[in-house]
């Protein structure tokens, strides 16, 4: 039994890491511009095939090392994409409508989902793994060394973004923003700097947590975003969208729910309730945490009272 | 209004500007976008390829004979609207549709009322129930493709124990209830039935309870990529249980994907190994020739499917749908995979569904 | 809008204006091949929808973002009850207002808890809820038939009509559309509306002024359920089959698009849009492998060219009214 829950805790770290390290771009981009950025899944699948036609190209697929390499190029080509997604199509609606920049995203995530079908193909590629192979045995649970490397680069890269966000003067200037465009430009900051880093850094994270997720799966197809995506989102605003800590916390939380969701559910109702419910049963933990904590878990609670905006869209 | 009025003009002119030409038109609707673009794209290739050799012999009484591909997207809606579309198009004599039996039920309908034969590659039961003359299904239903499996299982291997997973979509789902009623009918123990969506990628948490069930084997109701992912995280974790698929993971990217871990699985599948006979061998080169790719797990259908629209084409008294839905219904012919002929209610007279397991790099015929 | 009030209505203009253009839609529709007419149902079922979101998403501000939920309520209402599935054979206009009254009522029971929160969270608790629904009934076997869906629903008869080809549905579709256009037309113009459009901009201050913003919320949400519901059942009686995969999250977008696209809260807006979403994909067919990708960049392109939608808010019945009537 207690290897059991190891085994499912391993497995539970693992999945919550490659959310977590996706949901930090959805609410890097949420704190500072208020908007869901439909387009973030479709940025992560693009990393994967980017980094797949990489390795391929260097003729270094397969090793841990050229990965590193294809994760440093990925990062800043699909960091490069996000900023001119935002400039093409966020920038220039910025202050008419909170619905028109979400759905202008939503379209760009139908182009660039179709456009990696078109150059990729339909066919869902064998993903050469970029993470060193083998098992440990943990007290009777395997941890393969591919699961220990995701929740350290995850981990190693989540503390990054923490200090950098907090410890530098360039973080300093996009928590300024996040917190008031105008006051910022007043004191001199620009917040379209602000804005286009956070479109680098956000999208070029998504972009690593693909080479990662195609690494660890084998696989990479060009609709993989969409579902991760959405679960990703979940999880960001399980921890509170806006909060880099919330979106990690969410991440994991997101991962434990699904996977002793599937492990016990099935137990603890007598098979009334199958498998089949995970999605449900994740979504039901969504609804009861905001109801009760409508801000999520590390979210800033904002009042009714010291709400700033007049209205909600 | 007037935008509507001229934009209502416009997609009128267009329709009836398809119907100006001369050849015989067959339509085709599945899948091409979305998360079964792979298999809907691949297996409208393979009546591609019927079509243009049957153009290189000269076509149909002299007339040259074109594929119209749609894309569905998998979806009820937009499956009907190109059913009427297919239907106005008064120069398209057959279809081959649709892919999904969910949107295969509904545009049937369509297609009944306008007498347009339909040939179907969606192996739900319930496809054929509704008793229209003009729908004909070439390949076994979801009835014969779990049984066979388990059937084998039993039989073959003295399979005690199975637990079997499925996606929660009408074919893996179909799938998985009949391997579970015919292997517990078989004397056989399910130690458990889970359901997960066909868009999942990590099994770990269920294969980590199904680990404890110990079971003899595992039955995978799904399809391609889930498939590849679940076997080969399933070897990772330990179990040693044979698998069992159905046949969408016939093709080489199932071994590719799931790697050494697909060694032994067991793949049902409705053709015979395609280096089995001149005719398939044919095929998969000719396959590879014109699109560059080994054909994927539904090519060898959609071959086949338009070889026998083709093939009624040539023997109808007259070019009309009417006279296609009869001979059609009149099918007798060896295809590449096996002899076509079919029932009153438009199904196979004998279904044909072929075991095989992973073996190296490839399938070897075990049933 | 509503401030200038009573617009001076020349009644035989108006109604001329108002049964002229669903006519002019009935007559077109009698020349109109049966694609073009299967279309146009979509587009007017669709615009029904969007009509029915609107009133959340346009006039009251909240971003609903599950909203299929209540039209796949609407759909296995039908299909539950007008099927073989459980022998069950009730008639359609019957189900109509059962569907419609299950939709509502689901609408109210989930705004209960939800409508205290704001925007976003309000947006993806609808998403969850939206997604709880799609799942329910993948997972429902017994009662849904899960992924198999239902077919052979009775073919849907009211009063002696029965509806079986894309005319007959053009009619009902052009009748419902008038009804729900007047509907939410008249709520744009009430009390309620006013309400609605003070909960839109400045929840505080209307709350300040004695509006009860949660029962202004409650009321919008149920009835624009209410619609939703409608919409279900008649796309069931169209289809005569449902199933889960109908009712995905794209779909919930595709009618905050309709609306978005066409115009917020304008019920022009709703029939523009719901024209240019159903109209533009099937006309992109001809690009084949390139049709998603042309739609989504015509998508980007239209919302940045007219962010506020293609017809603005002011430019609604009312407006039209005064236009006509003062001629």
């Amino acid at each position: 039994m207690g290897s059991l829950i190891l085994q499912q805790t391993i497995n539970a770290l693992t999945v919550g890491s490659i959310y977590a390290l996706i949901a930090l771009g959805y609410t890097m981009v949420y704190g500072v511009l208020r908007l869901i950025n439909f387009a973030h899944s479709e940025l992560f699948t693009a990393g994967a095939f980017i980094g797949l036609g990489l390795a391929g190209a260097l003729g270094v697929a397969g090793h841990p090392l050229g990965g590193v390499a294809v994760g440093l190029v990925t990062f800043v080509a699909v960091g490069l994409i996000g900023v001119s997604v935002e400039i093409v199509a966020y920038r220039p609606l910025r202050g008419t409508s909170r619905l028109a920049p979400m759905l202008s995203a939503l379209g760009m995530a139908v182009v660039i989902q179709n456009a990696v079908m078109l150059i990729a193909g339909r066919r869902p590629l064998i993903y050469p793994s970029f993470l060193p192979n083998g098992v440990v045995e943990l007290f009777g649970a395997i941890v393969t060394y591919k699961q220990i490397t995701i929740f350290t680069v995850a981990v190693v890269l989540m503390v990054g973004l923490e200090l950098f966000v907090n410890r530098t003067t360039l973080g300093v200037r996009i928590r300024a923003v996040a917190e008031n465009a105008e006051t910022a430009s007043l004191v001199g900051i620009n917040p379209n700097m602000a804005i286009s880093l956070i479109f680098f850094i956000g999208p070029g994270l998504g972009a690593v947590a693909g080479i990662l997720y195609s690494s660890f799966y084998g696989v990479a197809s060009f609709t993989m975003g969409f579902v991760i995506g959405m679960k990703a989102f979940t999880a960001a605003i399980l921890g509170g969208i806006g909060s880099i800590p919330g979106a990690v916390l969410g991440g994991f939380l997101l991962g434990i729910i699904e996977t002793f969701g599937t492990a016990w559910m099935p137990v603890l109702t007598g098979g009334l309730v199958g498998t089949e419910y995970r999605d449900i049963f994740a979504f039901s933990v969504l609804v009861l945490i905001l109801l009760f904590r409508p801000a999520g878990l590390l979210g800033e609670h904002v009042s009714e009272e010291t709400m700033v905006y007049k209205s909600d869209f | 209004m007037k935008l509507k009025t001229i934009l209502l003009a416009a997609l009128a002119a267009t329709a009836l500007a398809g119907a100006a030409r001369a050849d015989i038109l067959i339509g085709t609707a599945g899948p091409t976008s979305n998360a079964e673009a792979l298999f809907g794209t691949t297996w409208q290739n393979g009546m591609e390829l019927a079509v243009r050799q049957a153009n290189a012999a000269g076509g149909v009484q002299g007339q040259k004979l074109v594929l119209l591909r749609e894309d569905d997207g998998g979806d009820p809606k937009q499956g009907t609207l190109i059913a009427q579309k297919f239907c106005d198009n008064k120069d398209i004599l057959a279809v081959i549709a649709n892919f999904n039996s969910g949107v295969t039920i509904p545009s049937s309908d369509v297609y009944n009322r306008c007498g347009l034969p339909q040939v179907t590659n969606s192996s739900n039961p319930k496809v054929t129930k509704a008793g229209y003359k003009n729908l004909f299904r070439p390949i076994a239903n979801d009835l014969s493709q779990g049984a066979a499996p388990a059937e084998y299982a039993l039989g073959t291997l003295k399979a005690k124990k199975a637990a079997i997973v499925h996606d929660k979509a009408a074919f893996g789902q179909g799938v998985a209830e009949v391997f579970r009623d015919t292997f517990t009918k078989g004397g056989g123990t399910v130690t458990s039935f889970s359901g997960i969506t066909p868009t999942d990628v990590d099994f770990s948490a269920l294969l980590t309870t199904l680990r404890t069930e110990k079971p003899d084997v595992i039955y995978f109701g799904g399809v391609m990529p889930a498939v590849g992912l679940f076997v080969k995280q399933a070897r990772e974790l330990g179990i040693t249980a044979t698998f069992f698929a159905a046949d969408s993971a016939f093709t080489p990217d199932f071994i590719a994907a799931a790697g050494p871990a697909a060694e032994g699985a067991v793949v049902s599948f409705q053709a015979p190994p395609y280096d089995s006979s001149a005719a398939l061998k044919t095929f998969a080169a000719d396959y590879k020739a014109a699109f560059g790719e080994e054909p994927g797990p539904y090519s060898a259908y959609g071959f086949v499917e338009a070889t026998i629209v083709i093939d009624a084409m040539k023997k109808a008294p007259a070019l009309s749908r009417a006279a296609l839905v009869d001979a059609i219904a009149k099918s007798d012919f060896d295809s590449i995979v096996g002899h076509v002929a079919f029932t009153p209610a438009g199904e196979l007279q004998k279904p044909f569904i072929f075991l095989y397991a992973v073996k190296g790099n490839g399938f070897s015929l075990v049933k | 809008m509503t401030s200038e009030a009573h617009p001076r209505l020349n009644p035989v203009r108006g109604a001329a204006a108002l049964l002229a253009v669903p006519a002019l839609v009935l007559v077109i529709g009698h020349f109109l091949p049966t694609y073009p007419l299967r279309v146009l149902d979509m587009i007017l079922l669709y615009a029904v929808l969007g009509l029915g979101l609107n009133i959340v998403v346009g006039y009251a501000g909240l971003l609903d973002l599950g909203f299929v939920a209540f039209y796949a309520i609407g759909a296995y209402s039908w299909a539950l009850l007008a099927s073989g599935q459980f022998d069950i054979h009730l008639p359609f206009a019957l189900v109509l207002f059962i569907g419609a009254g299950l939709a509502g009522l689901a609408g109210i029971l989930l705004g209960i808890p939800v409508l205290r929160l704001r925007g976003d969270y309000l947006a993806i608790v609808t998403l969850g809820f939206g997604e709880i629904i799609r799942v329910l009934m993948n997972n429902l076997d017994g009662l849904t038939n899960g992924p198999q869906g239902i077919a052979r629903i009775d073919e849907a008869t009211l009063f002696g009509w029965t509806l079986a080809t894309p005319l007959d549905f053009l009619y009902l579709l052009v009748g419902l559309l008038a009804v729900a256009f007047l509907f939410v037309w008249r709520i744009q113009e009430s009390a309620l509306g006013t309400a609605l459009a003070a909960v839109r901009e400045d929840q505080d201050a209307a709350r300040g002024c004695g509006i009860d913003t949660t029962r202004v919320k409650l009321v919008a949400f149920g009835t624009s359920a209410m619609i939703g519901g409608a919409c279900g059942v008649i796309f069931a009686a169209m289809q005569r089959f449902v199933s889960p995969e109908s009712f995905t999250f794209w779909e919930s977008l595709v009618i905050v698009l309709v609306i978005v696209v066409g115009g917020l809260g304008n019920p022009f807006g709703a029939l523009l849009g719901a024209t240019l979403l159903i109209l533009v994909p099937e006309l992109l067919r001809a690009w084949a492998d390139y049709r998603l990708l042309l739609y989504g960049m015509a998508l980007v392109l239209v919302i940045l060219a007219r962010p506020r939608g293609l017809i603005a808010r002011d430019y609604g019945p009312s407006w039209l009214m005064r236009r006509l009537g003062g001629g």
